[in-house]
């Protein structure tokens, strides 16, 4: 593996669950054997990183985020030995791992909880929050507030309370106990001894609390950061930190220290606006945003994204911002959860393949490692009848027969149902049927994210924004050292003609990436371009 | 489609760049630069809040104004949106300058505003006028909201006037065009009103433009045009009307013959309509109206009344060519009446109208002159209808507004008489 | 005797006879002149009333307010005028003629002078007939100038304005007649010169404070602002 302590800034990165991925042993459940056995297709489809949501044992009551041991698999995925089989294998493949490390709470059901509630004695008592009473930390928002009254919740064991901001089966761990933090830098130093590359670090925000505040973004929260990454540099230099924390731009900013606490975080309030931008066929959202994203230190790096595991969130949009965008994306009131909407990329985009590629080319070249979430490379749709954000997390199509190819137990076994209505039914959409010709939408995506590879300039260099007269219109500018990426795209569903000020790169010549031809050289005129409804150009910059 | 020689190729490169919109609000300005900020803020706040997902445009046709009022038109522009209580706008808030060369006039401003509109295929249009400074950002919901929603064609405005604000529109061009039109609407020649893109490119069609068109006046041919064409039309109530001093607006002798003049005009081109009426209709008004206590302007009756009486002795050789020799003398008598009993009688005002509109017709003497002889007149009407109404409220006004627009209805077959009489006949 | 009176009156009884005989001829062409004349006159007359008819004289003379005057003055209405005027002019002429006809020397000089005038003569009249219009419909103009202007002696101006017009259009028809051409010119423009004087007097000195008004609002318009401010404030407002 290529040993650049700056990777995540040039990955392309591809978000999956095992279980939903591939069954090699007929469960009915994704494990690791199944994995690797497709780890060439991921190699094929040119990603350079895996991002694995959470594989340890559990009682999945959150999907996973509820871990009651942080060292192990969860037997239905496999065991250890699997594990370190399928990382020798994707890193033989030049792929990188990712895999998720909860550090805010643990499930109820973990070793140490049932030690710390057992008496208020006992030595682990202190690994968590207590309280006596409720008035405690009461200025701290309630997250899922679909299910929770409280923060608090009675453990009838020890007769007290316990902290929690998640779900009331996830008690929070107290990183005022130094031990604490020595038995997390412990789990780090566990998976990075194995191997895996990078470590996703969920719920970031809420680590510490404090009286009389949110109990959010806390400083003492960025210490117990700074103290993980500075151990993670120095026993474990290249190895990276993701942070999730979905925040504004300038609250995420602090997420990178001063380059010294989380490499990459996600970018979450862009994502929503680019849908927006596409409804309202206006650049003005995506514009907005990034004109209010802050710069970060040179080690560090967005990470951006159209969709994910969890439902599109709208927490970071105005009210009136967040009707529109139910008015316009959401109008089956199914597809609502929470704060967002439980839809995939493909079915957001009304199956348009148009609109498809357009989210994907600006996506592939806005500053930040891009992640695709699996099955939105061949246009998977969704289930909005499941529950929760199931609707999202159904088996991968792989070929159009039995159980898509995913498994080839029963299909009453399967973990989840596959979607098989005519439209994104695994009949219409599999790898197998898209990896026969040159047009579909996984070839496509192959060239594009091998497009991105060729240049550097994407993942690490500067953005300019352009601003021609026409709104349905959005243009940047990407540079690092003597490269020059020109990006535009149209937002709109009719043809657009639009006038662009590049007179700062008179007498060089534009040259569309993915067909190689030249267009007319830049001169003291405004650059015409006139671009087809939903259409999007990468140019290469040249001096001749 | 007439050709586009009033849009600029600057211009039309701008409303290229926009490309289609929902709605588009016209501001016409010469010389306005105390009160356009305070317009435009509005304009794009009034956008913002009752129109968030709406593509929205700004166009401001300017006849050459040499005190920097395009300039403030450009750069107005709203800080803070939560203070004024609505979000930041969802898309992106387009200002154009649409500067034309020439008679700086409505005319002009008005046929690029509808050639717009026509290019960017607006469903709304506003026309609002640029010395409002009483517009609150509900007058884009008042003006917009009938022809984007509820499909009408022509939202004319309502303000609420100061008492004795506005005689000319109320005591003679509104119980006119009541009387022949068919429809009652209060302000005939509002400057702030909605239209729709068909509308606006009905217009456009028009062979007025081609004429001479600075002898039009363009609130009244719209508003008339609209009705006789058949087009829906309604009414919007946007409350007060307080207007910025003009340095060089006009006085009641050249508002008269303008305002009048161009009604008399609507009458020839649309007589076969108005001839053949003999309903009169309300139409549907839309907005929350609210009385707020405004100061009544201040009138020196007696003052009126000399000149009046002056007035009318000096032109009475003119006003023998004009009007019957009866009507005339019923006005010399009026004349002579002595302040306390000063009256001038409604049936003998609407018969004065009715007669100018004829003589107006025939050409019995030259028009112009004939529109010069009336202020006098108008005075006369004005100081009687103060005098009697000095103590009465708002309702009792109405009331006797009501009355009046009654005879005029009343006696629009006296009109269609003198019309229709042979030039020099029925004298 | 008898017979020299009675040859002698013979003779000039001959000679009477001869010169009536000569004399016959022409007188008889003259009367042929004239009823043809009269005749020809009645039909130029006809064609004149439906030419101007058609030139809308009517409409251009009532629009000016001729009509008024000349209805006041007792007179026919100005297309019945001029079509007589014609009738007239074209019936002198020949009259004239006929009478050129009679071959007297003496009056073939003073009618060829007379022809020679009559073109002049024709367009003096339409010189004065447009001065007259022109007269009738400024001096309204400036009646309505003034009476909407609120000045108090507007009768006044229209009457001077009138005067100034006519004046004018007379002395251009005098011109036009070539009648004592530098008397009139002279007469004129002392007159023009007097007028202007006194009122450039009555102006200056009589009407200081408005001159000096209208100065200030031209030079300096934010001083006298306020006093128009307050001047319209009693005033009716437009609209």
């Amino acid at each position: 593996m290529a040993n650049d302590a700056l990777w995540y800034k040039d990955a392309v990165i591809y978000e999956l669950h095992v279980r939903a991925f591939y069954d090699a042993n007929g469960d009915g459940v994704g494990e690791f054997r199944g994995l690797t056995l497709k780890l060439e297709y991921l190699q094929d489809l040119g990603v350079s990183v895996v991002w694995l949501l959470p594989f340890y044992p559990s009682p999945l009551r959150d999907d996973g985020y509820d871990i009651s041991d942080y060292t192990g698999i969860h037997p239905a995925y496999g065991d250890l030995d699997d594990f370190r089989m399928f990382l020798e294998e994707a890193h033989r493949r030049n792929i990188r791992v990712i895999t998720e490390l909860v550090l805010n709470h643990t499930s109820d059901q973990h070793p140490w909880f049932q030690e710390a509630r057992s008496s208020r004695d006992n030595p682990r008592r202190d690994w968590y929050v207590w309280s006596d009473t409720v008035e405690r930390y009461k200025k701290a928002r309630i997250i899922f507030t679909d299910t929770e009254l409280s923060n608090w919740a009675w453990d009838p064991v020890s007769k007290s309370y316990y902290w929690h901001r998640f779900f009331s089966h996830q008690p929070d761990l107290n990183y005022d106990n130094p031990v604490v933090r020595e038995a997390m830098w412990g789990v780090m130093k566990f998976w990075f001894d194995m191997g895996v590359d990078g470590l996703r670090l969920d719920a970031v925000p809420y680590l510490v609390e404090r009286e009389d505040t949110a109990c959010e973004n806390l400083p003492e929260t960025h210490g117990v950061l700074k103290f993980l990454r500075a151990r993670v540099d120095a026993t474990f230099p290249g190895k990276m930190l993701l942070a999730e924390a979905n925040q504004w731009p300038r609250d995420v900013r602090q997420y990178f220290g001063d380059g010294d606490e989380c490499h990459m975080a996600f970018h979450f309030p862009l994502m929503p606006r680019m849908f927006m931008a596409l409804k309202l066929e206006d650049r003005k959202p995506i514009v907005d945003i990034l004109q209010t994203t802050p710069d970060i230190p040179d080690n560090c790096q967005w990470g951006i994204f159209l969709r994910n595991h969890d439902e599109l969130t709208l927490e970071m949009v105005t009210d009136e911002e967040r009707d529109y965008m139910y008015d316009e994306f959401a109008r089956e009131l199914r597809a609502k959860i929470n704060v967002g909407i439980r839809r995939r990329l493909a079915p957001l985009m009304e199956g348009d393949r148009r609109r498809i590629e357009l989210m994907n080319g600006l996506l592939m070249s806005m500053p930040g490692s891009p992640i695709i979430y699996y099955g939105d490379e061949i246009g998977m749709g969704d289930n909005i009848y499941l529950g929760d954000r199931n609707g999202v997390r159904t088996p991968m199509q792989w070929n159009g027969g039995w159980n898509a190819g995913f498994s080839g137990a029963d299909p009453e076994q399967l973990y989840s149902p596959i979607i098989s209505n005519p439209v994104y039914g695994y009949q219409a959409v599999n790898v197998e049927s898209q990896r026969r010709y040159d047009h579909s939408l996984l070839s496509w995506m192959k060239r594009l994210i091998r497009l991105r590879k060729t240049t550097r300039a994407l993942g690490r260099g500067t953005m300019e924004l352009l601003a021609p007269e026409n709104h349905h219109v959005i243009g940047y500018m990407r540079a690092l050292a003597n490269e020059r990426i020109l990006i535009t795209g149209n937002l709109s569903s009719q043809a657009q003609a639009a006038e662009l000020d590049l007179r700062q790169w008179r007498g060089w010549i534009p040259i569309e990436m993915s067909g190689g031809n030249l267009f007319p050289p830049i001169g003291d005129l405004p650059y015409l371009l006139t671009l087809g409804p939903y259409q999007f150009y990468w140019f290469r910059l040249r001096r001749i | 489609m007439p050709e586009s020689s009033t849009i600029s190729e600057e211009f039309l490169r701008q409303l290229t760049a926009v490309g289609e919109v929902d709605i588009l609000v016209g501001v016409p300005t010469f010389n306005n630069r105390d009160s356009i900020e305070r317009v435009v803020s509005a304009l794009q706040v009034g956008l913002t809040k009752y129109f968030q997902r709406e593509r929205c445009v700004l166009i401001n046709p300017d006849g050459g104004s040499t005190d920097g009022t395009p300039e403030i038109f450009k750069n107005a522009s709203v800080r803070d949106f939560s203070m004024l209580l609505t979000s930041n706008p969802l898309r992106t808030f387009h200002r154009l300058s649409a500067p034309y060369h020439g008679i700086p006039g409505k005319e002009t401003a008005l046929r690029t505003l509808f050639t717009a509109a026509d290019l960017l295929r607006a469903k709304a249009c506003a026309i609002v006028s640029p010395d409002s400074l009483s517009i609150t950002p509900e007058w884009v919901d008042s003006l917009v909201r009938p022809i984007y929603r509820e499909n009408f064609d022509f939202a004319a405005p309502v303000y609420q006037r100061r008492k004795f604000d506005g005689l000319l529109v109320k005591g003679l061009v509104s119980p006119a065009v009541a009387a022949l039109y068919g429809r009652k609407i209060h302000e005939p020649v509002g400057t702030d009103l909605g239209l729709s893109g068909r509308l606006a490119c009905h217009f456009l069609g028009k062979d007025v433009w081609e004429q001479d068109i600075t002898t039009f006046g363009m609130e009244i041919w719209m508003t008339t045009t609209a009705i006789v064409d058949d087009f829906r039309i309604c009414e919007s109530f946007l409350g007060p009307k307080i207007q910025a001093a003009k340095q060089y607006g006009q006085d009641v002798a050249g508002t008269v013959r303008q305002v009048v003049g161009s009604l008399f005009r609507c009458l020839d081109e649309h007589e076969p309509f108005w001839k053949g009426r003999d309903t009169c209709e309300d139409l549907p008004l839309f907005g929350f109206q609210y009385d707020v206590a405004l100061e009544p302007i201040q009138l020196s009756k007696r003052r009126i009344m000399d000149t009046f009486r002056s007035q009318v002795d000096q032109l009475v050789p003119i006003l023998e060519s004009i009007l019957a020799p009866q009507t005339l003398v019923e006005i010399r008598n009026v004349v002579q009446l002595a302040d306390r009993e000063f009256h001038y009688p409604d049936e003998l005002w609407v018969k004065t109208i009715y007669e100018f509109a004829a003589a107006h017709h025939h050409s019995a003497i030259n028009r112009d002159h004939l529109l010069q002889a009336l202020p006098p007149l108008y005075r006369g009407w004005v100081s009687s209808f103060v005098s009697q109404n000095q103590k009465a409220d708002a309702a009792k006004i109405d009331q006797k507004l009501e009355a009046l627009s009654h005879d005029f209805e009343r006696l629009k077959p006296y009109l269609i008489d003198r019309w229709n009489a042979e030039a020099g006949g029925e004298r | 005797m008898k017979l020299l009176v009675l040859q002698s009156m013979n003779q000039t009884l001959g000679r009477f006879y001869d010169m009536l005989l000569q004399f016959l001829p022409h007188l008889l062409a003259m009367l042929i002149i004239f009823v043809a004349g009269w005749v020809v006159a009645i039909i130029v007359k006809i064609v004149a009333r439906r030419l101007m008819a058609l030139a809308r004289v009517n409409t251009l003379s009532e629009g000016s307010g001729i009509t008024q005057i000349l209805r006041k003055a007792d007179l026919p209405a100005p297309l019945e005028l001029l079509s007589r005027v014609v009738f007239w002019v074209v019936w002198i002429a020949f009259l004239l003629l006929g009478l050129d006809a009679l071959n007297v020397p003496e009056l073939h000089v003073q009618i060829a002078r007379l022809f020679q005038l009559l073109p002049d003569i024709f367009v003096a009249l339409i010189i004065l007939f447009l001065g007259f219009l022109a007269a009738n419909f400024f001096s309204r103009a400036a009646l309505l100038a003034a009476v909407n202007a609120n000045l108090p002696s507007a009768r006044l101006v229209s009457g001077f304005v009138r005067f100034l017009i006519i004046l004018l259009t007379i002395t251009m028809a005098l011109e036009q007649l070539a009648l004592a051409q530098r008397t009139v010119l002279i007469t004129f423009t002392i007159a023009f010169g007097a007028i202007m004087l006194s009122l450039a007097i009555a102006f200056g000195i009589g009407g200081r404070n408005v001159a000096q008004g209208m100065l200030e609002r031209v030079f300096r318009p934010a001083l006298s602002k306020k006093e128009d401010d307050k001047e319209k404030a009693e005033e009716i407002p437009p609209l």
